[in-house]
């Protein structure tokens, strides 16, 4: 799926979980937000952690509550504010296990393009930087300096920033050599946004849209004071933002 | 013929330097011409390369004089970015230079840059990958390739945007023979079958000169000269082996390669008894500083070293020799006390584990790893300190070891070779008996090279012992007492050069090749033909 | 670049941090949920508004590479290796921004904060926060005045962003925190109100954790500013990058 329908579903129903407190929105919107996550994953890895963080979270929120004046409607409601908070979590979660940052970085358009260039520059370094941080600590360490502590930072810190200066020169004459900056840029990897991607988009922009009207009303049982009363209407917001799920022909 | 290249009464001074960098370069090349630049570090090699891609002086500043012509284009004209579908640049470090993580994606940036159509690049990046042969890796990650693979992708990101022109700093200087072998060969594919014009600097002339048909000298001071490789060479006072021994024996031409050295030599009939032993003034070596046995090392993905014996003695110089991966700096890290080995054990002289530091100091691979001060002196003040000894010690030290004058410099100023020698001292400060070096290989000209190599002999002739780790087989050569193969993990060869170096085809230096086992710096030719 | 603009989207974004301090409604209540997207929401605008202001001459090759290698020292220095790794992030932020202006050290505050965030956990609505105010804290940085003193000024600045960016970032979340009490947020209390009730939270909670991250910062500065802006100001001659209070460099 495109970066970008992906993103907005993660937007659209981030914000409708944020948005409700009302449990039986809230439920079905964790419950596809898990699914998203496991059936869309490249690594589920960010889905396990964060749903772990998910229940945390409405595990400490209700502890929290614990502390004040205890009643059942107070524990009520503080458990659903951290139910909200999990499902929030939950969402992004699943937007990070699903998700390509490579392909997110390469589609930033123009004027970003650098900055998104820079990000990926970074994260690709950084492992030599680790590297040559050990490298640095090892000779260091051969040469009888101390390697730790506060005295030992200069020695540690230096070579390894030094270094980095003089590949980043490096780096920056192999750009200056190979045309950047040249204008406008073609893209080797396309990629494609077909008509599945409009969908979803399309069907989260209006799920998401559905919940702020919902909000900004003061309607459709958005709130935990409406538990119990539920609108088909929302109900079908909340379908729209299960269209990441929706099967589609393959060709 | 056509030119490609045309340098007229360039001259250059970097910003805020006194002496000029390059002066009254006046030069040009013909197509399709398989260029070296050569000279010491410092001469202006890399600032000459770079004047041909407009990075000096658009990427550098300073004051720029004269003009450089490529493809038609004034450099002062067009800045780098344009230049890129006239000349390829390929800098010294390629893994510094990479963009992307992909093969294929990091051979497509220069012509997403450029803007050429989806289809034209699926195209281009198809033929080049075949031109360098490095199909096989385009799905790779570029952190994940062997040196020689590096160097050729790349090669090849440089080659994607069309240039008929192809300059690099320095291309083989840190790979093993093989890994070179490769890269030369692929240049020299580019030059015959596509009639690219191909300019690089290289210090290791055994390795390219039979290859290349001009040459560009560099000496610091006077305007670089363009001529046959003989020529320029013997202007430089360089060259491999077999050109110094032609000139200290007055054969004319003077052979380049190891075959035309042959032709020479067969007029001499045999060379006059046994080879001498290469003048040693190193005593016979004593008892052994560090000692291992049965090592079995694992590093990363595998095990690395699988039973190695190995002692080092007193008075030695090892040369420690073998293909990149074969396990060489594992091998130096157990030996020095960094690496714990799997099985086995290794024993300083004191019968203990060694210390690092104390038993034996290691010169990494990096040696910029080690410097964080601003003067010299202070880098070898430190470690006195920090061994307990006196700082004030550091200046006689420094002119022990010969670089005397680098004492105020600030050590990243200082070129890539000296920059080593000071991380050598800053070692050797230490006091430990035994000297360990990682493969030091950047920037290494002849001159560094002799004066590494002095350093390393008197520090064995005062009672310690070096191992250095090397595939220059003719330093190796020139330098060591022993030399050791390590292969797979295995020591596969342990002995004196003259045994050893002869009988293995990818490490005999140019003597052996041209007069037989046994001979190995043709100084030692030399003086047994009474010259 | 366009001052004014810029000014203004530095103003939204200070407002979005503030808005607890300046919604006195009381009929702001029940719409405080969607403060945190709103304000998340305003934040990203504001980063691609003043990062893409920024970019729109093209910060060319220099700075690109220099972002690249500074920012894998920021995601580095989250590797478990490391101690108080998000603390120590400050340190490249807070002498880059320094040498090499206010523009390149907000930029790589923002960069390499999304960086280590998609390294070490992943997009989420926290990040326009992160990203603003360590840009911020790189930004400042680069106003700081350079002469004598500098890395005691440097270490000062750090010293007090440190606070800063703990005080704000606890903004985000501190309506929300607590049920009732004179240390959560009171719609109908006024901005000076829930000031001081907003001192009495961060006394409680952060204050100790930023104090040691403010100490942290300030002494990283005095250990290591000279030499790290040695090597910088280094890196800036050799690469002939101008380095202007203003320009983010050839």
């Amino acid at each position: 799926m495109h970066q970008v329908a992906l993103l907005s579903w993660a937007m659209a129903a981030g914000l409708a979980a944020a948005l409700t407190t009302n449990p039986f929105y809230l439920a079905p919107l964790g419950a596809a937000a898990l699914a998203v996550g496991s059936s869309l994953a490249r690594d589920r890895g960010p889905l396990r952690s964060f749903a772990l963080a998910a229940a945390l979270a409405v595990a400490l929120r209700t502890a929290l509550a614990l502390l004040g004046p205890v009643s059942r409607g107070s524990l009520a409601a503080a458990a659903l504010e951290g139910a909200r908070l999990a499902v929030v979590l939950l969402v992004v979660g699943a937007f990070n296990a699903a998700s390509d940052p490579g392909a997110l970085l390469r589609l930033a358009p123009g004027r970003w393009h650098e900055l998104a260039l820079a990000v990926s520059l970074a994260l690709s370094i950084a492992p030599r930087t680790a590297e040559a941080a050990a490298r640095v600590r090892e000779a260091q360490r051969l040469r009888g300096l101390p390697t730790s502590g506060w005295r030992a930072l200069p020695a540690l810190a230096v070579p390894v920033l030094e270094t980095g200066m003089e590949e980043a020169v490096t780096l920056a004459e192999s750009m200056d050599a190979r045309g950047h900056g040249s204008g406008p840029r073609t893209r080797y990897r396309p990629e494609p946004w077909g008509p599945r991607d409009a969908l979803v988009a399309l069907a989260c922009a209006a799920g998401g849209a559905g919940f702020l009207a919902a909000e900004l009303l003061g309607a459709g049982g958005i709130d935990a004071a409406g538990a119990g009363h539920v609108s088909l209407a929302l109900l079908g917001a909340l379908g729209l933002l299960t269209s990441p799920l929706w099967p589609w022909p393959r060709r | 013929m056509a030119e490609a290249l045309s340098f007229a009464g360039v001259g250059f001074s970097y910003p805020g330097a006194e002496d000029p960098a390059l002066r009254g370069a006046t030069f040009s090349l013909p197509e399709g011409a398989f260029a070296l630049v050569a000279g010491p570090t410092g001469a202006g090699k890399s600032t000459l390369l770079r004047c041909c891609n407009g990075l000096v002086p658009h990427f550098t500043g300073g004051r720029f004089e004269g003009r450089v012509r490529i493809g038609g284009r004034d450099t002062l004209e067009h800045r780098p970015r344009t230049l890129a579908t006239t000349v390829g640049f390929v800098p010294q470090d390629p893994g510094a230079s990479f963009v992307l993580d992909r093969v294929e994606d990091e051979l497509a940036y220069a012509m997403e840059n450029l803007g050429v159509p989806r289809g034209a690049m699926r195209r281009r990046v198809e033929e080049v990958l075949d031109l360098m042969r490095i199909e096989p890796l385009r799905d790779r990650s570029v952190r994940q390739l062997s040196g020689g693979e590096r160097q050729r992708v790349a090669i090849a990101a440089a080659l994607t945007a069309g240039p008929r022109v192809l300059v690099l700093d320095e291309p083989t200087s840190q790979l093993d023979p093989q890994g070179a072998e490769d890269v030369l060969a692929a240049l020299a594919r580019l030059v015959h079958e596509l009639g690219t014009t191909v300019l690089m600097a290289e210090h290791r002339l055994e390795r390219v000169v039979g290859t290349v048909d001009l040459a560009v000298g560099c000496k610091a001071g006077e305007p670089p000269r363009l001529g046959p490789p003989a020529e320029i060479l013997a202007w430089l006072g360089a060259g491999p082996p077999v050109a110094r021994l032609g000139r200290i024996l007055g054969w004319r031409p003077v052979p380049l390669t190891v075959r035309e050295a042959r032709r020479a030599a067969g007029s001499l009939g045999r060379l006059p008894g046994p080879p001498p032993r290469p003048a040693a003034g190193l005593p016979a070596p004593g008892e052994p500083l560090l000692r291992a046995q049965g090592l079995h090392a694992d590093h990363g993905r595998g095990s690395v070293l699988r039973g190695v014996d190995l002692e080092l003695r007193r008075g030695e110089v090892v040369a420690l020799m073998g293909r990149n991966g074969a396990g060489k700096t594992t091998l130096l890290r157990c030996l020095v006390g960094l690496h714990r080995p799997a099985a086995g054990r290794v024993a300083a002289a004191s019968g203990r584990a060694p210390e690092p530091g104390r038993d034996a100091a290691l010169c990494p691979q990096v040696p910029e790893h080690l410097l964080y001060r601003s003067r010299v002196v202070e880098e070898v003040a430190v470690t006195l300190r920090a061994r307990g000894r006196d700082g004030a010690e550091a200046q006689a030290l420094l002119e022990e070891l010969g670089i005397g004058p680098l004492a105020p410099r600030h050590p990243r100023e200082v070129s890539a070779g000296q920059r080593l020698l000071v991380a050598v001292a800053a070692v050797v400060a230490t006091g430990a008996p035994v000297l360990l070096l990682d493969e030091p290989t950047r920037g290494l000209d002849p001159e560094v090279k002799g004066r590494l190599s002095e350093l390393l002999r008197r520090f064995a002739a005062r009672g310690g012992a070096v191992i250095v780790a090397t595939h220059d087989v003719e330093l190796a050569a020139a330098l060591a007492t022993r030399v050791v193969l390590l292969a797979g993990g295995e020591v596969i060869a342990d002995g004196p050069p003259a045994e050893v170096l002869a009988d293995s085809p990818v490490f005999s230096p140019e003597m052996t090749r041209v007069f037989g086992p046994g001979w190995l710096t043709p100084e030692q030719v030399a003086r047994a033909l009474g010259a | 670049m366009r001052r004014g603009a810029l000014l203004a989207a530095n103003l939204l974004g200070a407002a979005a941090f503030l808005w607890p301090f300046l919604v006195p409604a009381p009929g702001a209540e029940p719409h405080a949920r969607e403060a945190p997207f709103l304000t998340a929401a305003i934040l990203g605008c504001l980063l691609l508004v003043v990062l893409g202001e920024l970019g729109r001459a093209g910060l060319g090759p220099k700075t690109v590479a220099l972002l690249g290698v500074l920012g894998a020292a920021m995601v580095a220095l989250r590797l478990p290796g490391f101690v108080a790794g998000f603390s120590a992030m400050f340190l490249p932020v807070l002498v880059a921004g320094n040498a090499f202006g206010p523009a390149f050290g907000f930029t790589l505050g923002a960069v390499g904060t999304f960086a280590s965030g998609l390294f070490v956990g992943g997009l989420g609505p926290w990040l326009p926060f992160q990203m603003v105010a360590v840009g911020w804290v790189g930004a400042g940085a680069g106003l700081l005045p350079r002469g004598r003193g500098r890395i005691l000024l440097l270490a000062a600045y750090g010293a007090l962003a440190g606070y800063a960016f703990g005080a704000v970032m606890n903004l985000w979340f501190w309506p929300f925190a607590t049920g009732g009490g004179p240390t959560a947020w009171s719609p109908g209390a006024g901005a000076w109100g829930n000031l001081l009730r907003y001192v009495r939270f961060y006394a409680l909670t952060s204050f100790a954790w930023d104090t040691f991250r403010a100490v942290g910062n300030a002494a990283l500065v005095l250990a290591l500013g000279r030499p790290a802006l040695a090597a910088l100001d280094r890196a800036a001659r050799r690469m002939h990058l101008e380095v202007a209070p203003r320009a983010a460099g050839p």
